[in-house]
């Protein structure tokens, strides 16, 4: 195994420091709670953003069943005009910014590494940090729950009605400070892991070699990294508007209020496709395992991804048809809108060429895989008819709308989020879920997410138009509503059954004396189901070497002498046994949750008073110089005479 | 390994039972749901629907978008079995049966296919070449018609109700915005003031527009971003502060048309409602006329001046009723828009705040149907112009239409307790808890001389 | 087994293999991890400042549209004298001072150049002239940011207020903004010459004083946009 035998040599002209720049060591032999809150391993903080999005999935939830409770009758009083707004504000920003988008990036941060043969991250802290910005903002926002009630913008949050003059409650400063500070994780995020992808891949893995959900999460990457500085710009300008009387969206200066509209949708449509594109990687992990055939069209899967990472910054004013964009506009955007249809149907026409002469293994991850390329595609289509202008301007905030995006992100984004955690949760904990509560799950899923959604697009087409807290006996909304209320009941209690499953699986599976699952439980074909499961902390025991996409599985199957696949070696013959001896791995640290739970201090300041705002930023300061002056590592095994101490990093 | 995928095997085989039914059940899911949405459309009446489902009372401008659309929905539905119906059919046919399963059966390994990738790339991608053309050519046709009608009318958003001002003298302007008694293009570069062209009318909520004439709007707002949508006239245009976008609407039938405030504005965006009343030339006419004249002063001691009176302690700060020597100078309510709803015609209107109550109820001709209800397209039109203290000359029942006296006083004593508002903001009217019920009897009698 | 993991295992350990480009430990593109990162990161500033420029752009046409109808509102946020120039000039040049600003500009324009040289320096080992320059380069940072100072000041006792009209949140805000890159930009050359001074840059930190650099270039080649935009196009 990799055991360290001596120092490799040192490169001439190199003095090797034995003193750290910084007055603190870094935590060692962590265990517990410290452990987690000090951790860098890309693991360990990829399931602290799935637990944390899915905390966050339950405040979204609870809000959306609300929301649906006020709607099963006409005139109901059940939530005030003012609750109202607040609520389904919160919801789709709590859905869209702490749920989907960390859900995606728990898989990234858990998979990336393992799926391109690396031991982690480029930048493990700057990963640990990224996470703890993300849940420290995602906090903040919920704390106005407490403080004001909750944001009351919507969540596109539009000028001039975000402005103190219209929004005079504390409220739309914690969705504008709140987010501000999640998408310094974001941003951070996208540059790691972008990096990551790109320079610490396994020796041979090409970058057409790459995993489809590797390549799907790089292009979500880039979307990020050029998306989110044009929202925090927006931000802002918002946050100088409320705050510090500047006149960027005041209209008595003559201001523009379509700035905000632009800026927002810069932001906004590329943010629809880096939602939904982690979850296209991931089908597109599972369906080829489960059809027991390689994914038909690689290149045209790589290629469609990019394709719709390009053409979704060409598309953004399809959001702002009615807005007064003027018809050349209308008429550029709206074409471009429908031609971004053309890469989402290659991609769906793959996915049903790879099931087409396959064997398929229906499991829970499969229907869920299956379940996003039928729910998707009717958003898909529902998305064409309101590409279509003239048609949008019938259509567009009215219910029509709310029931495409829910097909595309609920029926996309989710179902493919949990056709991944059904795929990857042996991998991750070391024991399968249930399949029995799985099919539950997903048919109850479908049911109620179809019963929820689908009258939604009659709803709209009849007239009834989104945000309404209310509406009348004569508008003729009652029976939809009401089936979609029942919908709504039935998709919470049936998401629920996830976690019933998890806690199902993992008991049964701790009376059994926790068996060992097997390093590939789905006779699977990448390369971290070489691995031990749950995967070690070190990745890998030797960084493996790839000669081929789904490299794994052809490791498994050879022809033999007549041109038949045969299998040569199971996955568990092959897997490495998981001996992290003399793997070296980096130590944890404080500052990244320091320095990320520093900002939420400045943010309050920015709302309450700015004296506090002093405390906030020193603390700031002090971890930005904590960070870059920490040793490199535990001195006591910084010891391989490889490399200085360390450096300095910029505050990105 | 294999005693392990074999396992595995043996654990589908007892789901798959399940699964058998299943895809059925999705299918009979759909089919109940297609034909509960028949049922239901035939049920209810639906005033906001942007399909014309009984064939009659669309304009012309949402009928050349439904002839837009319906074919590509055709499309759509057509694309939509496919796909989903293939995705099903392969579910179906190529499961594992689990007596069946062996890891060493592999099928067949296809990787692709280059032709079929191009193929499914440049056919979807024609046949939304061919959509878009159609589409391209109804967004030119629909933009340009957009100023070619005859009366042009400006609406303003405001939180949450309509204005609408009609440019009756036809000069494109619509405000004295510098107060120099003289309209022109200088007050319209400057921004939307209340000092109406003297020539032109105004009133709220309510848009009234003669049948078979294309009217022109130029829609725009005090405050936030609204919306205007009345969809069986047309689709919607947003009302952003600081622009003026032109749209249009076209009847071709009279009656009424409603709609909704569609784009969030705050706290009662709900109840931010308005309809359109399509009238026959002739009576659009007369109403017009009817608009242009100042409010009559009612006589001295009476009910209705006492009325009178208590408006202008409480109301006039912010409530315009013009008698003919309304001074704009003058008037700076305590609003950030700076307008509440000009109440000189108060009377002639149907409905009221943001058009969520009727101003009157009951059977206004007699003919044993209730005529009154602010959301619904029913109102029968023809007998708009007609008012209560009229109705009696058309209809023996006249007694049974009458003021909506009891909802008009609780508005007025306690507006914020009917419509969320925020009057502390100076967003919305306030409460008058001070009012008598006396005082709130002689307002009410008031309004309604406001005819 | 082989070193392989052993190599993997220490790139890990420090965050980044940075500082190993030059012991021919190679990443799959052959760029460092740290550079690749700074140049993903310069990418995204770079949707930030093109936000707030088209904002500023939009910003200022929309309030001299105003200023030319006459907009009381407007109007009663400025100074007699600044409106009757912007009126007569149909621009909002006349609260500019172009030769001075060109200056400052030239400063900042030349700390690029003498942080050329400082990474020259660092890249020979040479100490002394690494601080020389690294110090020379945060001086003429210093020497922009007084100069911004300067014209802010200017700019308020001429009457453009940051919370009165559009132009003045606009230029403030994208001017002030610029500013506060480059004072990061400052505050990052002091650390490393307080590094230099305790002996701490070697050649090793060639590449972290090569990052802080590749930053300041792209500061002052967004400050060269934003002078263009804001200050010589009319």
């Amino acid at each position: 195994m990799a055991v360290i035998e001596e120092p490799l040599a040192l490169p001439s002209g190199t003095t090797k420091a034995r003193r750290p720049l910084g007055a603190f060591s870094r935590p060692r032999n962590a265990t517990g709670l410290v452990d987690w809150l000090t951790t860098v391993d890309h693991k360990k903080i990829g399931i602290m953003y799935g637990m944390a999005a899915m905390f966050f999935f339950i405040i979204g939830g609870v809000a959306a069943l609300l929301i649906r409770l006020q709607l099963a009758a006409p005139n109901s009083t059940i939530l005030s005009a003012d609750t109202y707004n607040r609520v389904f504000t919160m919801h789709g920003t709590i859905m869209v910014f702490l749920v989907v988008m960390p859900i995606g990036a728990a898989f990234a941060n858990y998979l990336l590494p393992l799926q391109i043969g690396a031991r982690d991250v480029a930048f493990p802290r700057i990963n640990a940090f990224s996470f703890w910005v993300f849940l420290a903002g995602g906090l903040m926002l919920n704390s106005s729950w407490f403080l004001g009630g909750g944001a009351n913008g919507g969540w596109f949050n539009y000028a001039p009605n975000n402005g103190a003059a219209f929004s005079p409650s504390t409220g739309i400063d914690f969705w504008n400070l709140g987010l501000f500070i999640a998408g310094i994780g974001s941003l951070s995020g996208a540059v790691n892991l972008i990096t990551t992808v790109l320079n610490m891949r396994a020796p041979g893995m090409t970058l057409m070699r790459m995993p489809v959900f590797v390549w799907m999460t790089l292009v979500t990457q880039f979307l990020l990294l050029f998306a989110i500085p044009v929202l925090t710009a927006a931000q802002l300008l918002l946050l100088l508007d409320r705050q510090f009387g500047a006149n960027f969206f005041n209209v008595t200066q003559g201001a523009d209020p379509l700035l905000w509209q632009h800026l927002f949708w810069i932001f906004g449509h590329p943010e629809v496709y880096l939602m939904i594109l982690p979850a296209f990687g991931i089908v597109s992990e599972v369906i080829p395992t489960f059809s027991r055939k390689p994914i038909f069209g690689y290149p045209f899967m790589v290629f469609s991804g990019i394709a719709i990472g390009f053409m979704g910054w060409g598309v953004w004013a399809h959001h702002m048809f009615v807005s007064g964009i003027g018809p050349l506009s209308v008429t550029a955007f709206s074409v471009a809108t429908m031609f971004i249809a053309v890469p989402t149907g290659v991609k769906i026409l793959n996915w049903l060429a790879t099931m087409w002469g396959g064997k398929l293994i229906l499991n829970t991850a499969m229907l869920f895989s299956i379940g996003l390329v039928t729910q998707f595609t009717i958003g898909g289509l529902s998305g064409v008819t309101h590409a279509v202008a003239p048609s949008d301007t019938q259509q567009t905030d009215t219910y029509y709308i709310v029931a495409h995006f829910h097909y595309v992100l609920f029926g996309g984004a989710l179902f493919g989020f949990f056709a991944g955690l059904y795929f990857w949760w042996p991998k991750i904990f070391g024991y399968k879920l249930n399949e029995k509560i799985g099919k539950w799950n997903f048919w109850g899923m479908v049911l109620g997410f179809n019963l929820t959604f689908g009258p939604m697009h009659i709803l709209g087409l009849q007239g009834m138009a989104r945000r309404m807290q209310t509406y009348d006996v004569s508008m003729g909304f009652n029976l939809w509503n009401l089936v979609s209320t029942i919908g709504s009941f039935i998709l919470g209690v049936t998401t629920l059954l996830l976690f019933v499953n998890a806690w199902k699986s993992y008991s049964e599976w701790k009376a059994a004396g926790r068996p060992n699952v097997g390093a590939d439980p789905w006779d699977a074909r990448t390369i971290e189901w070489s691995i031990q499961s749950p995967a070690p902390e070190h990745n890998f025991d030797v960084t493996p070497t790839v000669s081929d996409l789904d490299d794994f599985w052809h490791q498994k199957y050879a022809e033999d002498d007549e041109g038949k696949l045969r299998q040569v070696a199971t996955g568990d013959e092959l897997a490495q046994p998981g001996n992290g001896e003399g793997v070296h791995l980096p130590a944890p640290s404080y500052w990244p949750i320091v320095l990320a739970f520093s900002l939420p201090i400045v943010g309050y300041g920015l709302i309450y008073s700015l004296w506090f705002c002093i405390p906030g930023t020193l603390l700031t300061i002090i971890s930005i110089y904590g960070w870059a002056l920490e040793p490199a590592d535990d001195l006591d095994i910084d010891d391989h005479g490889h490399g200085p101490d360390q450096e300095m990093e910029p505050a990105v | 390994m294999r005693n392990g995928l074999s396992h595995m095997g043996k654990k589908f085989g007892s789901d798959m039972k399940i699964l058998q039914s299943k895809p059925q059940l999705k299918l009979g899911l759909w089919l109940v749901g297609f034909l509960g949405l028949a049922a239901a459309c035939a049920d209810e009446s639906k005033p906001l629907n942007t399909f014309d489902s009984d064939g009659e009372g669309q304009g012309p401008k949402a009928t050349e978008i439904e002839g837009l659309i319906t074919p590509i929905f055709a499309i759509a539905g057509v694309v939509f079995v496919l796909v989903i119906g293939g995705a099903i059919l392969l579910t179906i046919k190529n499961r594992v049966k689990p007596e069946d399963y062996d890891p060493e059966d592999l099928p067949t390994q296809t990787h692709g296919n280059f032709s079929l990738e191009i193929m499914w790339t440049i056919a979807p991608a024609i046949l939304l070449a061919v959509i878009s053309v159609f589409m391209v050519q109804t967004i030119w046709d629909l933009e340009t018609k957009n100023a070619e009608g005859e009366l042009d009318v400006m609406v303003i958003g405001q939180q949450w109700w309509w204005e609408y001002r009609y440019d009756v003298d036809g000069d494109g302007f619509y405000q004295d915005a510098n107060g120099d008694g003289v309209v022109d293009e200088k007050d319209a570069e400057l921004p939307l003031t209340l000092a109406l062209d003297p020539d032109d009318v105004v009133t709220a909520n309510e848009l009234v527009i003669p049948v078979g004439q294309q009217v022109d709007l130029e829609i725009t707002s005090r405050d936030v971003i609204h919306s205007f949508w009345i969809p069986a006239l047309n689709g919607k245009r947003d009302a952003v502060p600081g622009r003026v976008h032109t749209w249009s609407v076209e009847a071709d039938e009279a009656g009424k048309y409603t709609g909704w405030c569609t784009e969030y504005c705050g706290l009662s965006h709900a109840r931010m409602r308005m309809s359109a009343i399509a009238l026959t030339p002739e009576d659009f006419e007369t109403w017009i006329a009817n608009q242009a004249e100042p409010a009559e002063v009612p006589e001295e001691d009476t009910k209705e001046w006492r009325g009178r009176e208590t408006f202008a302690a409480n109301c006039s700060s912010c409530h315009i009723v013009d008698e003919g020597d309304f001074n704009y100078d003058d008037y700076d309510p305590e609003l950030i828009t700076k307008a509440a709803p000009n109440l000189t015609h108060f009377a002639t209107r149907s409905a009221f705040a943001g058009s969520i109550y009727e101003i009157y109820l009951g059977d206004k001709d007699g003919d044993g149907q209730d005529d009154t209800d602010a959301n619904d397209n029913e109102l029968d039109v023809s007998d708009y112009l007609i008012l209560p203290q009229e109705a009696s000359q058309e209809a023996e029942s006249s007694a049974d239409y009458r003021a909506n006296s009891a909802q008009l006083k609780r508005w007025i004593q306690n507006a914020p307790s009917q419509k969320a508002m925020a009057p502390d903001e100076q967003r919305g009217m306030p409460a008058f808890p001070g009012l008598s019920d006396e005082q709130l009897d002689e307002l009410v009698a008031y309004l309604a001389t406001l005819d | 087994m082989t070193a392989i993991p052993v190599e993997d295992a220490v790139e890990v350990a420090d965050d980044h293999g940075s500082d190993h480009h030059d012991d021919g430990h190679h990443t799959s593109l052959g760029l460092s991890n740290m550079k690749l990162a700074m140049w993903l990161f310069l990418g995204s500033e770079c949707l930030l400042f093109g936000a707030l420029i088209s904002t500023y752009l939009l910003s200022k046409a929309r309030f001299l549209t105003e200023v030319l109808a006459g907009n009381p509102e407007v109007l009663g946020t400025l100074p007699a004298n600044l409106i009757e120039e912007f009126q007569a000039e149909g621009s909002v040049e006349p609260l500019f001072d172009i030769p001075f600003t060109s200056a400052s500009s030239f400063i900042l324009l030349m700390s690029s150049v003498t942080m050329v040289f400082a990474h020259q320096a660092i890249s020979k080992n040479d100490q002394r002239n690494t601080r020389l320059w690294l110090a020379t380069t945060a001086a003429l940072g210093s020497v922009f940011i007084a100069g911004q100072v300067y014209e802010f000041t200017t700019f308020y006792n001429e009457g453009l207020r940051f919370d009165g009209n559009l132009l003045g949140s606009a230029l403030y805000t994208l001017t002030g903004f610029h500013g506060v890159h480059v004072t990061v930009g400052i505050i990052m050359l002091l650390s490393l010459l307080v590094l230099a001074f305790r002996g701490k840059l070697n050649q090793d930190r060639a590449e972290t004083l090569e990052l802080v650099g590749l930053y300041w270039h792209f500061v002052d080649v967004v400050w060269v946009l934003i002078f263009t935009i804001v200050y010589l196009i009319p």
